[in-house]
């Protein structure tokens, strides 16, 4: 650890920072078709322009793909997970994504992927879709709705379960060029994506627009993060030194505190293995003071040989 | 709260009514307390005593022991705890449940689990007509909950069933399902005639022998494997003759279309 409180791992920079989350509301989906593609399609759809809830309502992702038999009903599936900043926007989210983008999808049915929390509607109210010709099938104490379309039959379960989850854990890649960050960070990502109770909702996990609180328009809620653009090295107060052209940033959403201090322990790791020879030179996370949220994942104490 | 075994003297010789005896109510009373608690014979009051024989249990189970086929509501309105008949049980087993666990080693009479809403009701023999179907004059049968039947079940088994499972592993008689409003019956044997009349919605699985078709009931072109498989996977576990059902292809049929016409018939092959 030198002077600053850095330390450096394979010649990688990581900083004496935490990154800090947020409670957020959550539930997990199971997409299945008859095919995997087709779930894959659903799943998707489902998924899209869930970034951020800051302009989309909400944060979602593809955890992972369900072999047969793991699903309700023997066939491929994925889960989903989402995420919102109340149970009412959740609840709206997921009714509409569920009815846009996996109602509409051949072959598809869609279950509760969580046994325990509060109830939301999932098919509950998508059912009314059926004219009248929608059935209602309680088995095994869980109620499904089966509404018929074009294709045979849409099958639902009646709620998802909503539960705690936190938001907003996040490592910066300060890397040397575009290569190497794209390179750290999709290496970083494929590790965190093994690891279940997680998701990383930005296009392919990655995002470039990392941003700071406030702007000068008053208008605006958060703005760019200046102090690691590298763009404006020179120009403002940066965070940045001359040999570091690009920056990345990973955002997890996990189900648990947990979850998400172990994808950024392990997409921490990810990073420290790809090496300061390869272009990555420091890593380091965002927060707000630590006032704002309540989850702060220090990343020394997710260095391998620092596990809590 | 302990548990009771309740062994009968001898044939009572009126019917005995037995409603209020159950695992959480008596739980709480003493031996003598169990033993004055009225019963009903007849159309007269007699002390517990006169017909049984009463004896604590390590467990918290209530257990009837002897052949109670003059006794009738056996687990009448019964809202938890476990209860075993050894034996035989007479009209309205189970009748009005709405939890808990009763197990009949023997046959029981007519009316058994109507208007059951909840916990499961095991048949080890067969049960009589109206099976988890009304009490006379009632609108609605069956609302909730499991029967199982591992014999055979009498004429009107299900009679307007709104909700549930009844599983019968053996024969059941005519108008099986009849005016069923909503729920699951699964047939393991031989549907006797005019199955599902006037049946509004709702589902009848044939395990064993197919029904006769009905000219108020329409063959259904699509497939149906998602719900299939949920409905399939779960009756399976009941064994015996659904053991293999999610292994089965099925047909179905749609009707009643004299009623709401949104039930179906569904054949496994």
């Amino acid at each position: 650890m030198n002077r600053n409180g850095v330390v450096i791992r394979n010649g990688v920079a990581v900083d004496d920072t935490f990154a800090e989350a947020f409670p957020m509301k959550a539930t997990r989906l199971v997409i299945t078709a008859h095919t995997i593609e087709w779930a894959r399609h659903a799943a998707a759809a489902a998924s899209g322009f869930a970034t951020s809830v800051i302009g989309c309502g909400c944060e979602a992702g593809i955890e992972c793909e369900l072999p047969p038999e793991r699903t309700p009903d023997g066939r491929p599936g994925i889960a989903l997970l989402l995420f919102a900043m109340s149970g009412k926007e959740l609840a709206k989210q997921i009714e509409r994504r569920v009815g846009q983008c996996v109602l509409t999808c051949p072959t598809t049915a869609v279950f509760s992927g969580i046994a325990e929390g509060e109830a939301v509607a999932l098919g509950k109210n998508l059912r009314f879709f059926g004219d009248g010709w929608q059935t209602s099938k309680v088995i095994g104490g869980v109620r499904y709705w089966r509404v018929p379309v074009m294709d045979g039959e849409f099958v639902a379960e009646e709620t998802t379960a909503v539960v705690k989850g936190v938001g907003g854990g996040n490592l910066l890649l300060l890397a040397r060029d575009t290569d190497s960050a794209l390179a750290v960070a999709t290496a970083a990502v494929a590790a965190m994506k093994r690891l279940p109770n997680v998701v990383m909702p930005f296009p392919g996990g990655v995002v470039r627009s990392g941003s700071k609180v406030g702007s000068k328009y008053a208008s605006l809620g958060a703005s760019t993060n200046d102090a690691f653009c590298p763009g404006l090295y020179g120009l403002v107060d940066s965070e940045l030194t001359a040999e570091t052209r690009c920056v990345l940033e990973i955002v997890i959403d996990g189900l648990g505190e947990a979850d998400v201090s172990a994808a950024m322990r392990v997409g921490l790791q990810a990073g420290i293995d790809f090496g300061a020879a390869r272009g990555l030179l420091r890593v380091s996370a965002g927060n707000y003071g630590g006032k704002l949220g309540p989850f702060h994942f220090h990343l020394h104490k997710l260095l391998p040989g620092d596990e809590e | 709260m302990s548990g009771w075994t309740l062994r009968l003297r001898q044939p009572p010789a009126l019917r005995l009514d037995l409603r209020g005896f159950t695992p959480v109510a008596l739980g709480a009373l003493t031996a003598a307390e169990l033993e004055r608690t009225p019963v009903g014979h007849g159309n007269r009051l007699q002390p517990l005593a006169e017909f049984f024989t009463v004896a604590a249990r390590s467990d918290d189970s209530l257990v009837f022991e002897g052949d109670l086929t003059r006794c009738d509501r056996v687990g009448w309105q019964m809202d938890g705890g476990r209860l075993v008949v050894d034996g035989a049980a007479g009209d309205y087993t189970g009748a009005c449940m709405t939890a808990g666990e009763i197990t009949v080693w023997g046959d029981a009479g007519a009316l058994a689990a109507c208007e059951m809403a909840g916990g499961a009701l095991t048949i080890e023999g067969s049960v009589g007509e109206f099976a988890a179907s009304t009490l006379p004059g009632s609108i609605d049968g069956m609302r909730g909950g499991t029967l199982v039947v591992r014999g055979h079940a009498g004429a009107r088994l299900g009679d307007r069933m709104r909700r549930g499972t009844v599983v019968v592993f053996g024969d059941v008689g005519e108008f099986a399902a009849s005016r069923l409003v909503a729920g699951t019956i699964a047939i393991g044997g031989q549907p006797g005639v005019h199955g599902g009349f006037g049946m509004r919605r709702g589902s009848v699985v044939f395990a064993g022998s197919a029904p006769e078709p009905s000219p108020t009931f329409v063959p259904a072109i699509s497939s149906v494997p998602v719900f299939w498989q949920l409905l399939s996977r779960d009756l399976a576990r009941h064994g015996g003759p659904f053991g293999s059902l999610p292994a089965r292809r099925i047909d179905r049929h749609l009707g009643d279309l004299a009623a709401d016409g949104k039930g179906e018939w569904i054949v496994a092959r």
